[in-house]
């Protein structure tokens, strides 16, 4: 009897005593736990390119706020209404998240690649580089977005409540950064390969795109610290883009998820009757008689006698309701699904480089050679030909164009850089040119609106140091300026 | 051979009618009449007959030839012999125990039959909160003592005869946080409420403390029905079949404004009938009066039958006023005419029998419900065959199967969303609009000819699809086949010594598909839920728990006055979780079929999740009783958890309960018996699957190169187990022979280091970090009062009553945090846990209040609201609850009646945000402080003054000076009643009620008129359930609906309103 009573429980002990197989139990079967870095950092450029591309308002309003498009009937944010689609929220998850997250991640699991092949060991320290250059990007955006945001405890789950930093010590850390990559790249290697999908791991080319990146921060912030713009764009120049092809474009492929976010939104799921052009720079171009107009919308037919037609180039006005029908729409290259994401062109620099020109710094030509060339190079990218009788327009070339070179170079870099809502914006915030709508609800605000406001996310979950941050900027609202902005 | 008799009472001689008598081992039986006599047909192999009756001792009278028995039966002694099973099974006698257990008898829960039994468990348990949600299949809310843990769903533990049975529910994110979905329902509804012998809740942590890691929510056991030893061939055959029907509670429904038809408000043109539209719509060159078609709101012209007005039915060719004119007048029919009534068929036959070393059950139970929502049903089988055999004198085997089919079509869509037109109903709706003309042209049509299309030139739905195309084409299915059983042994080594040992098996499948037809409005639906135009979607999920149990139990007398027992075990548990959700993308291509190859777009990948959980228990208890006064006990249990990370895996549970039976001390003749206990426990929760380690997504790739990015949540290598230390102590009183009897309890339960998704910074990389911090507080007083206030010769009235008050208070988040945030839901409303407060707080902006305490009124005449989203508005939990069960008997017929108390819980109405706005309730449309309707436009003198004939209305309040508001603002426009105008805080309703939860009248036939039948017992009832809600708060709404189980309740949104069940049910026995 005692014999089959300890049996008993000899069998169920040793039964019980299995626990091995539960750290298997623990392993997600169905997502990966191992990855490479290389795909994390493939996932955060197609993030940030879909971020910088899409016109969904829930995401990125810049093309509205930048007054490219205007909505028809969804007037929210047009009218500077963010906190209706939490676009705060959105724009910190995505760019932390889907961004930065991610090419932190891949710097860690890069890292962790040991090698003693000494072009292997170049190759690593070649990504970590570009990695930088990409966070440098998205980091500055984010800058420009809200001003002071957090760094320097930034993604780490560690520290779930980290401190906002100094909008200009940010960029201060950024243009360093860009020069330590700078120094350290390495283009007798390769980088990411196939798995850039940029450049295709072209470690020359993101030299270039760092030059480049380092002249648009130096300007960004030529009004705020002279000397520092001066030392960023002078040891820059020579490093810069040298034509379109060393643009930084993202290639969208033909099908979703990985097609165009415009061609997604407006025609795959239908919405495209939810914008138009707005006014306020279709009336700048017709003004110009800019042929780039065919390039970027659509003309519509205005006439009123039945059987002629007059087609026109008509915004809708910014802000207000606008009938779908009676005003130009995105053109139709732009909503195709292989149209590129645009992070960084070659155009945008030279407008940056005559400006630095006129700011008295040392770039090597004349403010008027760089705008003739980037006004140019802008033609040539959306090609549309005969620039040469654009640019021997009076109200074009760069001697009698109206105005100072804030207004010149203002005007023909926002028009230059349509659909690239936040630098458009930015553009018109550092340079106040073109002069812009007043929407209806301005009333509301006063003027027009020169920041986000942080997100209500923040207030939750990160009150203390979103108090401090909104008192550090000045008050955390729509007019309070990023401190690049002095006038 | 027949015998008869009566039944008395050896207290006072009276005659003891509904005494049972049974001859012992055979399922042959009968009752005493009114009079407490009886006849008994017996075998003539009986030898012994049983006495029973409810507070006596059972008597065994050995026949020995006689044909007539008289017997007084003595009450019993509550001291020994009531044997309950408490936690693992174990048989213990009740008085010896530390800590309350309560058990109801199986007929007190299939009294009504439901599509849930958990439902019929409201009100019948001290401890136990109950929210039955309306929903069709819906799932039904059960919380032992409170919430304890921040997140899952703090669901109490189900036990089938010992064997966990699964409770989980699969109700989808977007459904729980109150967006547009469905209510599977909660699984332990699969236990069919004829099988069900008894009902019995372990409330505290000291009763559940053998069950470890997963004891913390406490333990709801239910034990089957079984047959019985007999000694001749005889079977023994039940039926039950019963049949009810429901209709909707026009008390939780809205009470709509008659008054006035579509609109925003008078905005739609300019002329004498702004709330209409003006245009020339026929093309005869004069303008037309048109419905503002587009518009989902009644804030519009008054009805006037001389008014004609071009309506919906204008606009469709298959109407038969296409292109008329019709009067403005209110509908004939409203709303409510979409519900239909609701059949259910219950109907169950149970054979039993054995032999003398052999026992079976066999049952099998059809319910067949058909839903008040149109296309609706739920019907469900369940087989279950249960047996036992003596092998040998010391061995027994039990095996048990368990098959359950559910199959569920056209439930109710909850949330906010077009696919839920009770959403509609409540909140956005067209008062001119005859719901039983839009069910005309659908049946005419087959099309989604909706009341609310985007224009007379353009007819697609804008906001809202004809409802009957909801019902009858965007219809769910659902399907789930289980099955479950046991086998176990227990043997007996020697008297002192047992052995059992049981495997078991919980496993089922589910799929649930889910329909969007071409031609609706578009809407959120599918994997990712990105908004389109149709689709389909299937969930299918495999669920496999098994559990195998090792216990030996030893049990001796040490010396004439000490008992000791003993036990030692071990538990095994594995389970596996596969499921997968999949949808069409982009819309279908072909017509009527709902299948995901007819995907238009390429198919996004599928949610997939394979979930495996293992714990590992060993445990040990010990029990002592000294004089049968003094009881001590102590258990100990330790569980390895797969869930906690190596280092943190091992667990240990310890509960030390006492009791004290202080009448065995004092001569008190009053006092039958009276007992304090008193008990400390620790119990655990090892956290949910998939917690430890962290994941990549993967996304489709880009031009080959792979596409991964970080999870959104941090998890945590280093997890801890939640860990809940409880302390109660209790009375138990029984009193003046037995005619009232007492329990309560109290106690504090503390949670500490929970387990919960700490939402944080984006800039940290994450949306959440998974986090072992935080500290939760229940505390609490819980009582049963059960007492026989009348008992005379022919008549008996017995009440229990059951009264719980559980207090819970948020002690710590993590670090200094004080507010945390857990879910939001439409219109901003956001459930949160606050520092200091109940967990379950409702936060929302509200008014601003001047220092006199008056809310500020702005210049404009509408309130101010705060700027603050975090205020508190609102608290979910009840302050108590109780339940009032009544059973009075008469002769042959019985009555017995539940009344359902909860007082206090707050409740947030988005159908009232939204509904008062747009004008349908008919508070939107009465006279104002002048005495003239308060639609009439606001009419003001040169002088600021009002005149005497103005409309409009002046909000309660001050202005920001402290005197009283006197700005007139008008009524006749979405400002006004609704969210527009007002703070999130003005929506917070008390979610008291008093409600008669059932009543049932039944009639046994007399013994008498069936002797000459086979049939030995016929009784026939009328059940009404949900009868009647005596009082509530929350005008237009039952304060019970929602959207399903779960740890958010307060909160509605295009809920349902609550059935009324009338039914019939007749139980044969023979």
């Amino acid at each position: 009897m005692k014999k089959t009573y300890l049996s008993f429980i000899l069998f169920a002990v040793l039964f019980a005593a299995c626990t091995d197989k539960f750290d298997d139990f623990n392993t997600d079967k169905k997502n990966p736990v191992i990855v490479e870095g290389n795909a994390l950092f493939t996932s955060a450029q197609l993030s940030l390119a879909d971020q910088i591309s899409t016109p969904d308002f829930n995401y990125n309003i810049f093309k509205l706020w930048a007054q490219y498009w205007t909505p028809t009937i969804n007037l929210e944010e047009a009218n500077y209404d963010i906190q209706s689609r939490s676009v705060p929220d959105s724009t910190f998850k995505i760019y932390y998240l889907n961004v930065l997250e991610d090419l932190d991640e891949a710097a860690r699991l890069i890292t962790e690649e040991t090698t003693d092949n000494q072009s292997e060991e170049i190759n690593l320290q070649n990504r970590l580089y570009i990695i930088d250059l990409m966070m440098v990007y998205a980091y500055h955006h984010l800058v420009d977005i809200f001003g002071d945001i957090p760094y320097s405890e930034s993604l780490d789950p560690e520290k779930v409540m980290p401190k906002y930093d100094d909008a200009f010590t940010i960029y201060q850390d950024l243009i360093s950064m860009i020069n330590t990559a700078l120094t350290g790249l390495d283009d007798s290697e390769g980088s990411f390969g196939s798995a850039d999908i940029i450049y295709g791991g072209d470690v020359a080319a993101w030299i270039k795109f760092g030059n480049s990146l380092k002249v648009k921060l130096g300007i960004i912030i030529a009004d705020h610290d002279a000397g520092l713009a001066e030392s960023a764009i002078e040891s820059a120049v020579s490093g810069v883009f040298e034509s379109n092809n060393d643009n930084a474009l993202l290639y969208y492929l033909s099908s979703p998820p990985n097609s165009n976010p415009v061609y997604d939104m407006l025609i795959l799921d239908g919405h495209q009757n939810l914008f138009v052009i707005a006014n306020t720079i279709i009336d700048l171009m017709n003004g110009l008689g800019d042929p780039r107009r065919e390039a970027y919308f659509t003309a519509v037919d205005t006439s009123t006698e039945w059987g002629i037609e007059k087609l026109a180039y008509v915004g809708g006005i910014y802000g207000e309701t606008n009938a779908y029908d009676q005003y130009s729409h995105v053109s139709d290259p732009i909503l195709e699904a292989t149209f590129p994401g645009i992070l960084l062109t070659y155009d945008e620099i030279l407008f940056y480089l005559a400006e630095a020109a006129e700011r008295g710094f040392s770039v090597g030509q004349t403010a008027e050679e760089y705008y003739n060339a980037a006004i140019n190079a802008s033609f040539e990218f959306w090609g549309i030909s005969d620039v040469g009788s654009y640019l021997a327009k009076p109200a074009v070339a760069y001697a009698t164009a109206q105005g100072n070179w804030n207004e010149k170079i203002g005007t023909q870099a926002y028009i230059a850089m349509y659909l690239r809502g936040l630098e458009g914006y930015t553009q018109w915030r550092r340079l106040d040119f073109p002069v812009f709508n007043i929407p209806p609800a301005i009333a509301d605000y006063n003027e027009i609106p020169k920041r986000f406001t942080y997100p209500i996310s923040e207030q939750w979950y990160n009150n203390e140091n979103y108090t401090n941050a909104a008192s550090a900027v000045g008050g955390d609202e729509l007019t309070t300026r990023i401190f690049w902005d002095k006038n | 051979m027949k015998i008869n008799g009566m039944v008395t009472s050896s207290d006072d001689g009276s005659p003891l009618p509904g005494a049972t008598i049974a001859v012992k081992n055979t399922t042959i039986s009968t009752l005493t009449d009114a009079q407490g006599k009886y006849v008994l047909d017996v075998p003539v192999d009986a030898k012994v007959l049983v006495f029973s009756f409810a507070g006596m001792k059972n008597q065994d009278i050995t026949i020995e030839g006689r044909t007539v028995i008289n017997i007084a039966l003595v009450i019993e002694s509550l001291s020994s012999g009531e044997e309950v099973i408490t936690a693992l099974g174990i048989t213990r006698d009740k008085a010896s125990l530390g800590y309350p257990l309560q058990e109801v008898a199986g007929q007190e829960i299939n009294k009504v039959i439901t599509d849930n039994f958990i439902n019929s468990m409201s009100g019948k348990f001290a401890g136990v909160y109950v929210k039955p949600s309306d929903n069709i299949g819906g799932s039904t809310n059960i919380i032992i003592r409170g919430t304890r843990s921040f997140i899952g769903d703090n669901q109490a533990m189900f036990v089938v005869d010992g064997v966990p049975f699964d409770n989980s529910n699969t109700n989808k994110s977007a459904q729980i946080h109150g967006w547009n979905s469905f209510d599977y329902g909660n699984n332990a509804a699969d236990i069919n409420p004829y099988d069900i012998e008894s009902v019995s809740v372990l409330r505290g942590a000291a009763a559940t403390a053998l069950y470890g890691s997963r004891a913390t929510n406490g333990v709801v056991m239910i034990k089957t029905r079984k047959g019985s030893l007999m000694t001749g061939k005889k079977i023994g055959v039940n039926i039950n079949s019963g049949v009810s029907f429901g209709v909707y509670d026009k008390s939780t429904f809205p009470a709509y404004q008659t008054q006035y038809g579509a609109g925003y408000g008078p905005v739609h043109s300019g002329g004498q009938y702004p709330g209409l539209e003006e245009y020339d719509l026929d093309g005869d060159g004069t303008d037309d009066l048109v419905v503002p078609f587009y518009v989902d709101g009644s804030m519009g012209e008054k009805f006037d039958p001389d008014l004609m007005v071009y309506q919906w039915e204008s606009l469709y060719p298959e109407s038969e006023s296409y292109q008329q004119k019709t009067p403005w007048v209110a509908p004939e029919n409203l709303p409510g005419t979409f519900f239909k009534t609701g059949v259910t068929f219950s109907n169950n036959i149970e054979i039993v029998g054995g032999g003398d070393r052999s026992t079976y059950r066999l049952s099998y139970t059809n319910f067949n419900q058909t839903g008040i929502m149109p296309n609706s049903y739920l019907k469900r089988n369940n087989f279950i065959l249960t047996a036992t055999n003596n092998l040998t004198k010391n061995l027994k085997v039990t095996a048990s199967a368990h098959y359950i089919n559910t199959r569920g079509k056209g439930r109710n869509s909850t949330g906010y969303g077009a696919d839920n037109v009770l959403a509609s109903f409540r909140e956005w709706f067209q008062m001119n609009v005859d719901m039983k003309a839009q069910e005309n042209i659908y049946n005419k049509t087959k099309r989604n000819l909706t009341w609310n299309p985007f224009a007379a030139d353009y007819l697609e739905p804008c906001f809202w699809d004809n409802p009957y195309w909801v019902a009858y084409e965007n219809y769910e299915t659902d399907g789930r086949d289980r099955i479950t059983g046991y086998v176990q042994a227990d043997y007996k080594i020697a008297s002192f010594l047992n052995l059992m040992g049981r495997a078991s098996l919980d496993t089922y499948s589910n799929l649930q598909e889910e329909r969007k037809a071409i031609g609706s409005l578009s809407g959120f639906f599918g994997v990712g839920r990105p908004d389109v135009g149709s689709g389909y979607s299937r969930f299918d999920q495999t669920f496999k728990e098994i559990n195998i149990d090792f216990i030996a139990n030893f049990n001796k007398e040490l010396s004439e006055n000490i008992n000791l027992s003993a036990l030692l075990g071990t538990n095994i548990r594995r389970l596996t979780d596969d499921r997968v959700f999949a949808s069409t993308n982009g819309g279908l291509n072909i017509a009527d079929v709902y299948a995901l190859n007819v995907s238009t777009d390429p198919m996004l990948p599928p949610d997939e999740m394979y979930q495996q959980i293992g714990t590992n228990g060993f445990f040990g208890g010990v029990s002592l009783s000294f004089f049968n006064m003094i009881f001590l006990d102590a258990t100990y249990r330790m569980d390895q958890s797969s869930t906690l990370p190596y280092e943190n895996r091992n667990c240990f549970y310890p509960s030390l309960s006492g009791s004290f039976m202080f009448s065995e001390l004092l001569d008190a003749s009053w006092l039958r018996y009276g007992k304090i206990r008193l008990n400390y426990a620790e119990v655990g929760n090892g956290g949910q699957w998939g917690y430890l380690r962290d994941i990549y997504v993967a996304a489709p790739p880009f031009d080959m190169n792979p596409v991964v990015s970080g999870s959104d949540i941090k998890r945590i290598s280093d997890l801890k187990e939640e860990r809940t230390k409880s302390l109660e102590a209790g009375l138990e009183m029984n009193m003046f022979e037995d005619r009232i009897r007492l329990d309560a309890t109290v106690y504090q339960a503390t949670t500490t280091d929970q387990i919960f998704p700490f939402e944080v910074s984006f800039a940290t990389g994450y949306t959440i970090r998974l986090l072992n911090a935080g500290e939760m507080v229940n505390r609490g007083v819980e009582a049963s009062l059960t007492g026989v206030p009348v008992r005379i010769s022919d008549f008996e009235w017995d009440i229990t009553i059951n009264w719980t008050s559980n207090i819970n208070e948020v002690k710590k988040l993590y670090g200094d945090i004080q507010n945390q945030w857990f879910a939001w839901y439409q219109g901003g409303v956001a459930f949160c846990a606050r520092v200091g407060e109940p967990f379950g707080n409702i936060q929302g902006n509200d008014f601003v209040y001047h220092e006199n305490g008056q809310p500020i009124v702005k210049p404009n005449g509408y309130y101010q609201k705060s700027s603050e989203w975090d205020k508190s508005i609102g608290d979910m939990n009840p302050d108590w609850i109780g339940g009032i069960n009544n059973a009075f008997r008469y002769k042959d017929v019985s009555l017995s009646f539940l009344i359902d108390i909860q007082k206090g819980g707050d409740i947030y109405s988005a159908d009232l945000w939204y509904g008062l706005a747009s004008g349908l309730y008919e508070e939107t449309a009465g006279l104002n402080d002048l005495g003239n309707p308060v639609r009439d436009p606001v009419l003001q003198n040169s002088d600021g003054t009002y005149d005497q004939a103005s409309g409009g209305l002046i909000y309660d309040g001050v202005k920001a000076d402290g005197t009283k508001n006197t700005v007139r603002i008008p009524g006749n426009d979405i400002r006004a009643f609704g969210y527009v105008g007002n703070p999130m805080g003005r929506y917070v309703y008390d979610a008291s009620f008093v409600k008669l939860r059932e009543l049932v009248l039944t009639y046994s036939l007399p013994g008498a008129l069936m002797e000459k039948t086979f049939i030995t017992n016929v009784s026939i009832s009328l059940i009404g359930s949900n009868l009647w809600i005596i009082h509530k708060n929350l005008p237009h709404a039952d304060p019970e609906a929602g959207y399903g189980a779960g740890n958010f309740q307060g909160f509605q949104c295009g809920v349902m309103p609550a059935v009324r069940n009338f039914g019939i049910s007749v139980n044969l026995q023979f």
